[in-house]
């Protein structure tokens, strides 16, 4: 390798560790820039990062830097397990005044309700069964912003009314509450709180470890983002109430890595499997659209309309769905509302990437049809260096490296294995 | 773990290993090789205690010599922590040899701490625990029982004599709670136990003053052998200990308790010339014979010892005119007033020895020979005298300890009488300070007896201001980086507030309003970053004290107490012990806490703050010593004339390694991290900075070295960010963690550079013969 590619290589390491491994690896990682008033910051220098090759061009360099960030895609654990797709959640916001310091680009208040919305349309995005609720933290006291339900946009519509922070933050209180709003949950039905935690300590009016105990002893998980430094106690909540996952707590480097430990906590938690072993049934109806010819009013709004689903069991006219029906508490749901939970319990295999050295048996991508880069560009050294050609490990058809991100982000299956006869 | 160190076998009791524990291990094994005094500077928390154990254990059982180790700690809780490590590595060693060693580990503390009696064990003051235990145990209460007269005798001690005294416990390994324990269970005293098993066993750990303190030395530590190895933990303030072990106050009041001593002592040689004059006759006889023949009653129940070192001990008879018992007591009655009179004057007085006892040759036609003989002839009247409660003559015997002192070293020391407690105070509370200066006068014995020394700490640096301030010659000198997988530490020195007004705590700019706001400032902001715990350490009380009320005033607590607990460090014990129970719990819950204390008190020495005890540490100036204090203007010069280290030189030392002492306490290991930040303008300054340990040194940057409250506050909330990402163990596999092999192939690199290095040598002779 010359020396020019040396240089690049150590800085790009810098700059991309903290962009795209978050929180994947530590090892060698600088802090990162993205913090603190920009001139507080240390010096980003951009053109120490982009580096002429040989040719003086820059188009290798910045293709490079391209496909860098696109294969930032976290690299999942494959393995299927048993998740608990029926999920309530509780997010607790911390409105303290702690939230008013601007250490990111924007106040963390803004920050965190911009993220907030982001994460309740994720979250019923890829769990539309689960249910959710909404708890803020002012003055050391909790009060519930939204009821556990399944709407996203009522939830969207609070958060965005939501303008002040004032006070300091009570992690017991919040987890009291969130409680008491869990504790009745059917068993098949998973108890998660998700608590974003801008300050640095909390004012708790009692034994905050008794608060643990009740914890863990409901079964109820805390997921922890602190926005700021680890706290002690935050993480111990987190070790006691997530037995097996270690990353349940989760301190934020920069906005970017804030905004991923939250969309990280839209995937379905994995069930622990001696406790909850016993599977129930739950009854749930799929309704059919029907479109009326007179409007007639929704038990859901009660606002007149012609379009809606009636329940199956009580003939109630609903809006929307995912909901539980307002009358006879049936879950309504559609068949593609279970379909787009299950890719969690099934996850799609992680594509390998082939070095150079691996032999080409396509020309093109298989599924878009665009020409692999040639192998004779390549010089011998970089034979283990990736060739951009990613391979299915059940079908071993090779794919480009924009169609291995839309089929593992969007579509979770694969083109080659839908193709194939079996 | 096992590995070799040249032909050593070195059973380690975990599967991988710190680099600097192997290189600390191979140090210490050339110096035992080598013998001499070694001096090694290790971080904390990266397993000094284990590293030195395993060794030293390792050492003892494959050399035929079986050195026996004398392990030598500061604190209760060290004693008891290197007992615990002790006995995890033998539980090794016997699972990995698959027999059982015979070997005998035994702490040893005071008998306050190990006493059983279901009645002195409630004492609160040691003193008063040494002393009803010594009614109980002496030899002749024995002797008074079997004689029919009614005393008491401690059960526990009387059970120790029916044994072998040589196999008083079973082998093994006991912390004290276990020794204790099984006193309790076959009813024997533990103190007596360790004491009469200490010949016995293969490692003794225990405090420093059994080694050092001749008072103590003398009766504890006789009868080990010379080739032991001797070691010094936590030996930061080695110098220290030597030096108030020699050194005594005597107040008014204490002179006053001496007088009524003596008048006690009168009484009851009148009584018994009375009664029994044949006693007072056979001990004239034998102080006449000399008095280490005088000496040969078990030396476990003495009274007391003589203060002065072995070398000095005088073996001719003592002086006829305080042989007989009435003229000694009178002898002391003088001298008692004599003391008195000169604590009367109203004005300092400062001299030495010398001149001392020319004054009291002049006054009281006192001469230098009987006090020397004073303490020795004092213990031999209370022994003769069979006098049990000897906790009423505790201040004569200070009294009598000080006589010795002062007629026996005429270098070294210094008397000085400061009639006022301070400098504005109108009514007269003199002491007088009999104070030791050279630190090598308490050590020198232990360098001269013992082959293998080691003195070992944390903090050592510089290292050699130790070899000259206490006289030795190190085979081995030597500090030790910290290898690390992530800066789990950092390092600031701010020099200026926000407002770029320098900041330090000179004396001139200590009480300057701008100072004190900035210093409040620092305070304010990094209890506003850092989570959980933040221990502040300030110079002296007397800052702290006058820091605070101007914070009161300015509302910079007000401040810090939104985000955190405010918590101050007292003189008072009891008071200190409440405020850290809180502290710990604030840490522990989420509320999170400021500890406020002081460099040099009890926090700053014996008090650990891991993990999330403590985040950050800030030293608020930097803790010189009183300067005007006149024992160390004494001790300044001192040190220039004797020994050529300069005053400044000698300060900034002690400055620095309490400093480093202070960061130290927040960082008890590698998988712990914490904010160390020195706030002082001074500290930007390389001749402050290079007094650091290495360790902590090689982690300040540059760019850390010269900034201002918000500079390094970003810089913290960077640093806090990135401590706060996952990291496991296995991320320090390799760098900072060494397994079985890559143990292995370090030795291997070593070896073929030790080698190449040889070989290169070698051919430079070549051409030097050529």
């Amino acid at each position: 390798m010359s020396k020019a590619d040396k240089n690049y290589d150590s800085d790009k390491s810098e700059s991309e560790d903290e962009q795209q491994n978050g929180r994947v690896s530590n090892k060698g990682r600088k802090s990162d820039d993205n913090e603190g008033y920009t001139w507080e910051g240390e010096y980003q220098r951009s053109w120490d990062i982009v580096q002429e090759d040989a040719e003086g061009s820059l188009i290798g360099v910045i293709a490079g830097l391209i496909n860098a960030g696109k294969r930032k895609r976290l690299l999942r654990d494959t393995t299927p397990l048993r998740r608990g797709i029926i999920r309530h959640m509780v997010l607790v916001l911390d409105l303290s005044s702690a939230m008013e310091e601007r250490d990111f680009h924007h106040k963390r208040f803004e920050l965190q309700i911009k993220y907030a919305v982001e994460f309740v349309m994720e979250y019923f995005e890829q769990n539309p069964i689960s249910q959710l609720s909404i708890i803020g933290v002012k003055d050391g006291i909790a009060q519930r912003i939204s009821d556990l339900h399944g709407n996203p946009q009522s939830h969207i519509q609070k958060l965005k009314s939501l303008r002040e922070c004032n006070g300091s933050f009570s992690l017991q209180n919040a987890l009291e509450m969130a409680r008491a709003s869990l504790s009745h949950i059917a068993s098949h039905g998973t108890r998660e709180v998700l608590i974003i935690f801008g300050s640095i300590f909390s004012s708790d009016p009692g034994d905050i470890f008794r608060t643990v105990d009740a914890l863990v002893s409901d079964q109820i998980r805390v997921q922890i983002v602190g926005l700021a430094a680890e706290v002690a106690i935050c993480r111990e909540i987190c070790d006691r109430t997530n037995s097996s996952s270690t990353n349940a707590y989760g301190v934020v480097l920069s906005e970017q890595h804030f905004r991923e430990l939250l969309m990280e906590s839209t995937i379905p938690p994995a069930t622990n499997s001696s406790k909850t072993a016993d599977s129930s049934l739950v009854m749930m109806g799929f309704p059919s659209k029907v479109i009326e010819q007179l409007p007639s009013l929704c038990t859901c709004h009660s606002l007149p309309s012609r379009g809606g689903f009636h329940c199956p069991r009580c003939r109630a006219k609903v809006c929307t769905l995912p909901i539980e029906c307002p009358s006879c508490k049936l879950v309504l749901i559609l068949s593609t509302h279970l379909a787009r939970s299950y890719h969690h319990l099934f996850p799609l295999k992680n594509w390998i990437d082939l070095p150079w050295s691996a032999k080409p048996t396509s020309s093109h991508c298989f599924a878009c049809q665009v020409p692999f880069p040639k192998a004779s560009e390549a010089s011998d050294q970089d034979q283990a260096a990736s060739s951009m050609r990613f391979e299915c490990p059940s079908c071993k058809l090779h794919f480009c490296i924009d169609c291995d991100i839309f089929a593992h982000e969007q579509l979770h299956e694969c083109f080659g294995c839908q193709c194939s006869d079996n | 773990m096992k590995f070799y160190i040249d032909d050593l076998p070195v059973l380690f009791p975990y599967p991988r290993i710190y680099p600097e524990q192997y290189q600390y291990m191979c140090d210490l094994k050339h110096s035992l090789d080598a013998g001499g005094a070694a001096l090694l500077e290790m971080p904390s928390g990266t397993g000094k205690t284990i590293s030195l154990l395993s060794l030293i254990i390792s050492y003892q059982s494959h050399y035929p010599e079986h050195r026996k180790l004398i392990y030598c700690s500061r604190t209760m809780s060290e004693i008891d922590k290197a007992l615990a490590e002790l006995k995890r590595l033998m539980q090794y060693r016997t699972s990995q040899l698959g027999y059982e060693e015979p070997f005998l580990g035994l702490g040893l503390s005071s008998r306050k701490n190990l006493c059983l009696h279901p009645s002195v064990r409630r004492e609160k003051n040691g003193n008063v625990v040494d002393a009803r235990c010594r009614s109980m145990t002496a030899g002749f209460v024995k002797e008074q029982k079997q004689a029919g007269m009614d005393v008491q005798l401690c059960d526990f001690h009387e059970n120790l004599e029916d044994l072998e005294p040589h196999s008083l416990v079973p082998n093994g390994v006991w912390t004290l709670d276990d020794i204790t324990d099984y006193g309790t269970k076959h009813v024997r005293c533990p103190y007596f136990t360790v004491r009469r098993m200490l010949p016995f066993c293969n490692v003794i750990i225990y405090s420093y003053h059994y080694l050092l303190d001749p008072k103590i030395a003398e009766r504890v530590s006789k009868e080990l052998s010379k080739d032991c190895i001797v070691v010094f933990d936590e030996a930061h303030n080695i110098d220290n200990v030597c030096i108030e072990s020699l050194s005594i106050d005597l107040t008014d009041s204490s002179l006053r308790k001496a007088t009524r001593g003596v008048q006690a002592l009168e009484q009851k040689v009148n009584e018994v010339k009375q009664s029994d004059a044949k006693k007072l006759q056979d001990e004239y006889q034998k102080l006449v014979s000399g008095l280490q023949g005088a000496n040969t009653a078990s030396d476990e129940e003495q009274f007391m010892s003589n203060p002065v070192l072995p070398e000095d001990l005088l073996q001719e008879a003592v002086p006829g005119n305080i042989r007989r018992a009435e003229h000694f007591v009178a002898f002391l009655k003088r001298f008692v007033e004599y003391l008195k009179t000169r604590m009367k004057v109203l004005h300092v007085i400062a001299e030495t020895p010398t001149s001392f006892l020319q004054h009291v040759k002049d006054l009281t036609f006192i001469d230098a020979k009987p006090l020397r003989f004073c303490a020795e002839r004092l213990n031999s009247l209370v022994r003769a005298l069979q006098i049990a409660a000897v906790d009423d003559f505790q201040s004569l015997q200070q009294v009598a300890t000080f006589a010795t002192l002062v007629s026996t070293y005429e270098r070294g020391f210094v008397l000085i009488l400061e009639p006022f407690e301070t400098e504005n105070a109108t009514v007269p509370n003199p002491i007088l300070h009999f104070s030791c200066l050279d630190a090598a006068i308490a050590i020198k014995p232990v360098f001269d007896r013992f082959r293998s020394v080691i003195i070992t700490s944390g903090t050592l640096s510089p290292l050699d201001m130790y070899p000259k301030m206490l006289q030795f010659n190190s085979v081995i000198q030597e500090s030790y980086g910290m290898s690390l997988a992530r800066n789990c530490f950092l390092p600031m020195v701010i020099t200026r507030g926000g407002d770029q007004v320098s900041i330090s705590s000179k004396f001139e700019a200590r009480n300057d309003p701008s100072v004190v706001r900035n210093y409040g400032n620092i305070l304010i902001e990094y209890s506003k970053i850092v989570p959980d715990g933040l221990v502040a350490f300030f110079p002296s009380y007397l800052y702290l004290e006058s820091i605070v009320s101007s914070w009161q005033s300015m509302g910079i607590l007000d401040e810090v107490w939104k985000y955190k607990l405010i918590l101050v460090e007292t003189p008072d014990p009891h008071e200190t012990t409440l405020a850290l129970e809180t502290y710990r719990a604030a840490c522990s819950n989420g509320r999170g806490a400021v500890l406020l204390s002081v460099a040099r008190g009890k926090v700053s020495e014996g008090v650990d703050f891991d993990h999330h005890y403590g985040r950050a540490v800030i030293m608020f100036g930097i803790p010189y010593q009183y300067t005007e204090s006149r024992i160390l203007k004494a001790r300044l010069e001192f040190l220039r004339d004797t020994y050529q280290i300069r005053e400044a030189d000698f300060l900034t030392f002690d400055a620095m390694r309490h400093a480093a002492q202070c960061l130290g306490r927040v960082l008890r290991g590698k998988d712990d991290h914490g904010i160390m930040v020195l706030a002082d303008k001074r500290y930007g300054r390389s001749d402050k900075r290079t007094k650091l340990p290495k360790w902590i040194q090689q982690y300040i940057t540059e760019g850390a070295t010269n900034l201002s409250t918000d500079m390094s506050i970003a810089l913290s909330k960077k640093f806090l960010r990135s401590m706060a990402q996952p990291f496991t163990t296995a991320d320090q596999e390799g760098i900072s963690w060494w397994s079985f092999e890559d143990l292995q192939s370090h030795q291997k690199k070593s070896l073929k550079m030790k080698t190449a290095e040889t070989e290169k040598h070698d051919e430079e002779m070549d051409i030097d013969m050529t």
